[in-house]
């Protein structure tokens, strides 16, 4: 059983494999921590999430770019895949869960990815459905997991023109689930003019407002 | 058309702003029009990659019926995907744009090694060249240039023979891999331009240059630096020696912090700079403060705003414009939305004709 300067130090140099795009050393430092009895659950959150956190406000500030993103990731997902199955169930039972997917006629989803891996890092179940996902299929999707947050993706002037028809099929279904959008055309007032719920300028910036999104909504009718 | 008698034609505007004399209105140039065009003209998206003859007579239509000018191109983005030999289906979806890549080209990273030169028939190539013939064959009062050339896009071509995850890891990750994939790219699109020069001509061909791959959405500034710049450099440079007089450069999205580098490179004398919506129509004159500038109304007004949202959008951009000592051109900042409503586009002509004489 590791002390607690012990598990604070490992859990530091975990953060700092993340951003430092380091995904060996992600690996080997969760398995470290497993060897030495730290609580996964603890490593996740205190070491991979808490450094996406920062890596999405290093974007946020024009620090980081899209390719250190790639890459923090990989170091992230390296650790997760070490830390997970070890994570008890009912420790994270009250995640929350989001449906994403870029609208049909869209095969961009490198932003989409992007907002993924920040909302998995923060320990939201995520159900990625894609690229170019059929509007019915958001539908469908959500009857079966009843998600707290559907998330839309567009970079096209064109296939942004699926966001009204989706939120209005997915709100005639259950007009209890928030929705939000991003990509490259949209902005704050489209979405609103859209239905949507909430619009992320970027993936940094995507988890908070979905958190703020959900505050203000259960204030109302969610 | 102009209201105005005796007013210039969008052709004669354009050619006096090359010869750096202040047009009588500015000119109305909507970037790549081609989606909005064919639709307009009761074809589908499709026609605009599959389709030539259609093509060019719907911009020409366009092009008359709303006064702008006539430019004539046929491109998309994801262009290198297919011809080098991955694959790519036609937009015939509801909410398609353009061609959508299945396949990259580079599945592996050893792939870089065995990349083939595209043939003249490969992907959209044979396409494109019989509308660069349709294009050469006539000359109209609204079109200033006979055909297009590209030159400096070989990180933009990267992207899409490998694949945009790929690449962009690899700039860190193996910028060995990367620096080898643009090189031999480079070597490639600087190769062809000969052969194009000879085909078309350089009397009034146009080069092009600039896509969104390099914007700071995506990259730093210092790997625009590094991986984009040093092939637009000579790319651009290459064209100015085969007599290729002006560039017209789309720099898409948000590239403030690329603007410096941009501004390094021989764009002709004048270039056209063309800005997205994201950088300042004054910023983008500051850096070039010896060419045309053009831009940047936000597509995505045209496509989801009001009429008078669009209008006064574009009173605008105008007014903003005609402050750059004459020599400005309105565009969308980037390509026309091919499902903007016609009466939106309509409203963006009337606010130019209303507000845009000198």
């Amino acid at each position: 059983m590791a002390t607690e300067e012990r598990t604070e130090e490992l859990v530091g140099e975990l953060y700092q494999a993340v951003i430092t795009m380091d995904d060996e050393g992600a690996r080997r430092l969760s398995q470290a921590a497993l060897d030495e009895g730290i609580d996964p659950y603890y490593a996740l959150t205190q070491g991979l999430a808490k450094a996406m956190e920062k890596v999405g406000q290093l974007y946020a500030d024009h620090l980081y770019f899209v390719p250190e993103l790639l890459l923090c990731s990989d170091a992230l997902y390296a650790g997760l895949d070490v830390l997970k199955p070890h994570i008890r169930t009912g420790q994270s039972d009250k995640a929350k869960q989001i449906i994403i997917g870029t609208v049909e006629g869209d095969i961009h989803d490198i932003g989409k990815n992007l907002v993924k891996i920040m909302f998995e890092a923060a320990g939201w179940v995520v159900h990625d459905l894609g690229k170019d996902v059929m509007l019915q299929r958001f539908v469908d999707e959500q009857l079966e997991i009843r998600a707290d947050v559907i998330a839309l993706s567009a970079l096209m002037t064109t296939s942004m023109l699926a966001m009204p028809t989706a939120i209005e099929m997915i709100r005639a279904r259950d007009p209890r689930v928030a929705i939000m959008v991003g990509g490259a055309p949209l902005t704050r007032d489209i979405a609103l003019k859209y239905g949507a719920h909430g619009y992320a300028r970027n993936a940094g910036e995507a988890v908070r407002e979905a958190q703020e999104m959900l505050k203000r909504l259960n204030g109302s009718h969610i | 058309m102009p209201a105005r008698t005796n007013a210039m034609t969008e052709r004669q505007r354009i050619e006096a702003l090359l010869k750096r004399e202040t047009p009588d209105r500015v000119p109305l140039w909507p970037f790549v029009p081609n989606g909005f065009a064919v639709l307009y003209n009761g074809l589908t998206i499709a026609d605009a990659y599959s389709n030539p003859e259609g093509l060019y007579d719907s911009l020409k239509r366009a092009a008359r019926d709303f006064g702008w000018v006539f430019y004539p191109v046929m491109v998309y983005a994801a262009y290198g995907a297919w011809e080098f030999g991955g694959e790519a289906r036609m937009p015939t979806g509801r909410y398609d744009q353009a061609p959508v890549v299945t396949r990259h080209p580079l599945e592996k990273d050893e792939d870089i090694y065995n990349l083939k030169w595209p043939g003249p028939d490969s992907g959209l190539n044979p396409t494109m060249r019989r509308f660069s013939e349709l294009s050469m064959r006539e000359d109209l009062d609204n079109k200033p240039f006979r055909a297009t050339i590209s030159a400096g896009v070989a990180y933009g071509l990267a992207c899409q023979v490998a694949g945009l995850n790929r690449i962009l890891k690899w700039l860190i990750r193996r910028p060995d891999l990367a620096h080898e994939l643009i090189r031999r790219l480079s070597e490639w699109s600087i190769a062809r331009l000969e052969g194009q020069v000879e085909a078309l001509g350089n009397e009034r061909l146009i080069g092009t240059c600039g896509g969104p791959m390099g914007s700071n959405q995506l990259i730093s500034s210092k790997q625009f630096e590094e991986f984009a710049l040093p092939d637009i450099k000579e790319g651009q440079a290459r064209l100015r020696a085969l007599g290729v007089k002006h560039t017209y450069v789309h720099i898409c999205g948000e590239q403030n912090d690329n603007l410096p580098f941009w501004a390094q490179v021989d764009f002709g004398d004048p270039g056209i700079i063309g800005v997205g919506h994201e950088v300042g129509l004054e910023r983008a004159a500051e850096f070039f403060s010896n060419h045309i500038i053009l831009g940047n109304l936000n597509p995505a007004i045209i496509q989801t705003g009001s009429p008078s949202e669009v209008y006064e959008m574009t009173k605008r951009c105008v007014e903003t414009g005609k402050k750059l000592g004459g020599r400005y051109v309105f565009s969308p900042g980037c390509d026309l939305p091919p499902r903007a409503p016609v009466e939106n586009v309509r409203m963006m002509c009337k606010a130019l004709e209303d507000h845009g004489w000198y």
